[in-house]
């Protein structure tokens, strides 16, 4: 791993106090609490045009995740030894804010973030015409400012509202929804306190979190991933749940871009 | 993944082909190629093996060093997975070129892992909070042809099988310190219990249908696979979505449940083969990198 020479860490030896806190329950099904139930997505606060000096930015909230994404582009692609050079290229950084977990990260991209790069790379690229583009590179980052959990999803689906503020010729927007299956109960959007069994230890019987990348119009999946045990059955009903959250997303997203697009060339007044 | 340059005219006549379950080498759309597996072919490791699919030659060895467990499991050791792309495989390798990919591998591996049914990590532990056995399993990847993931799989399954690792004794000395003695008999060992470890089914979705185990021809004529890694009980444990295109709902679920059966079919054939060339002792002829 590359040694962080700019900042100064604490001594080898240390642990973080996070450590000593006595151990979370795994929350059970009624743990919401009546606040929102095992099916219903978060609500979402979404707004475009954010980063001024971006071609196309956009900040998503839903519960206390916070993602930022700004697309710079197209422009031109450095290296000139691709070999297809009809369509450009979409290069997509995926981020999180060394303050944004319980336990704080490290600033350089560990391989958990290139992971989440390439997810988001694969889920967008289905939906941008980069025929349109021969010869170019769009790029795209997005940073996670504070995770509570489901932050794929809520950053594929930022990603393509900042994609579309930015005018980038897209088929249609990718919505992202995931879904955290704890033995038999499944919760639509987790917060990481919900998803939090998952990272330290891994998984137990039947447990395990979907993320589902859709094309709402074209009705295509173009992400999709699956962690931890389940069985077969119970992967099927939990993607069909999460294209179901995604549709019910869409209305939001359909609002924020009007906002942006009257925001920006206000209708003529009479 | 090394490509192969295919035409639009063989793009349409392996199209059509699959649309017949009939492929360019005459397998059917749920077949695998010839598979070579050999266990035991390097000396220096814990565990190794190596395997041919088709063209594809992988090779495994796992190495177990003591270490220290992770902090937020403290009686649980762990695996850690590194896939080399050497340039042996295609020139593209050559340097930081295959790289990228080699994350990606490794980092799909670390997923499909990620679960406590697949290896009984509680095993590894030697002393809570302190010591335990930490496998690296490394994968060289020494000729690409298609189908990766399937063949590593199956290589990691084979070599986590093979390993034997050192019993080892704590004692405490005399100022109340721990010391860790390994038993001298070269045979005094543990063996990892394999039967849960999953394995990859690539499915490549083609025209209307999909393939499993496809080759680079037949990778370079379809948009999108699905990754699904199965169990032997018929669990899964990971699902990736690959490729630049999109893909349905129903045939998502169409191949998730191809997927599962393929996966399914696997496992049983695998560990009887294991156990079989085990039983074969010191009168099995090697074969090694020449056969």
């Amino acid at each position: 791993m590359p040694f962080d020479t700019r900042r100064i860490r604490g001594p080898e030896e240390s642990q973080s106090p996070l450590l000593f806190l006595s151990p979370d329950k795994v929350p059970e099904a009624s743990s919401r609490q009546g606040v929102r139930g095992n099916g219903d997505v978060r609500p979402v606060f979404a707004r475009c045009g954010l980063v001024s000096q971006a071609k196309g930015s956009a900040y998503l909230e839903a519960g206390n995740t916070k993602i930022i994404c700004s697309v710079y582009g197209p422009r031109e692609i450095e290296r000139k030894d691709e070999t297809d050079m009809k369509t450009g290229r979409l290069v997509c950084d995926f981020r999180l804010a060394p303050f944004s977990c319980m336990k704080r990260g490290a600033w350089i991209q560990g391989s958990e973030e290139r992971d989440l790069s390439a997810t988001l790379l694969e889920s967008l690229q289905p939906g941008v015409c980069l025929h349109r583009y021969p010869r170019s590179q769009i790029e795209v980052n997005v940073i996670v400012l504070e995770n509570d959990g489901s932050i794929l999803a809520h950053a594929v689906t930022c990603a393509s509202m900042a994609l579309a503020d930015g005018g980038i010729e897209m088929y249609d927007v990718v919505l992202g929804c995931a879904l955290g299956q704890n033995g038999n109960t499944c919760l639509v959007d987790p917060s990481h306190s919900e998803e939090c069994g998952s990272w330290h230890e891994g998984y137990g019987e039947n447990r395990g979190c979907v993320t589902v990348a859709l094309l709402p119009n074209l009705n295509q999946v173009s992400g999709l991933n699956a962690d931890g045990e389940m069985r077969e059955d119970t992967l099927t009903d939990a993607v069909r749940t999460c294209l179901d959250g995604c549709h019910k997303l869409y209305p939001v997203v359909q609002q924020a871009l009007t906002r942006a697009v009257k925001r920006k060339a206000p209708p003529p007044e009479k | 993944m090394a490509a192969v340059q295919v035409s639009e005219a063989e793009k349409v006549y392996l199209m059509h082909g699959v649309r017949d379950d009939l492929r360019l080498d005459g397998r059917r759309c749920e077949d695998y190629r010839h598979m070579e597996i050999e266990t035991d072919v390097v000396s220096n490791t814990d565990g190794s093996a190596k395997i041919s699919l088709g063209h594809t030659d992988v090779l495994v060895g796992v190495k177990a060093e003591i270490g220290k467990p992770r902090p937020m499991v403290p009686d649980e050791g762990y695996l850690e997975f590194f896939v080399d792309c050497s340039a042996n495989a295609t020139p593209e390798f050559e340097g930081r070129g295959g790289e990228e990919l080699g994350v990606e591998l490794s980092n799909v591996l670390y997923k499909v892992f990620n679960n406590r049914h697949s290896v009984d990590l509680r095993s590894l532990c030697i002393c809570a909070g302190e010591n335990c056995w930490v496998l690296y399993v490394d994968v060289l990847l020494l000729q690409c042809d298609g189908n990766l993931f399937d063949a590593i799989s199956i290589a990691i399954k084979a070599a986590l099988f093979n390993t034997r690792i050192p019993k080892v004794r704590i004692s405490e000395d005399e100022e109340g310190g721990k010391e860790i003695e390994l038993s001298d008999d070269p045979y005094d060992c543990m063996r990892i219990n394999v039967e849960n470890v999953p394995c990859i089914v690539t499915l490549c979705k083609i025209g209307h249908r999909h393939v499993v185990d496809a080759t680079l021809q037949e990778k370079a004529c379809s948009v999108a696979s699905l990754l699904i890694s199965v169990t032997h009980k018929g669990m899964v444990t990971c699902v990736r979505k690959l490729g630049r295109g999109s893909l349905d709902p129903e045939s998502i679920f169409e191949m998730t449940e191809a997927g599962k059966r393929v996966g399914k079919t696997l496992h049983a054939p695998l560990m009887e083969l294991l156990q079989k060339e085990e039983s074969l002792g010191k009168k099995r002829q090697k074969v090694g990198f020449l056969g």
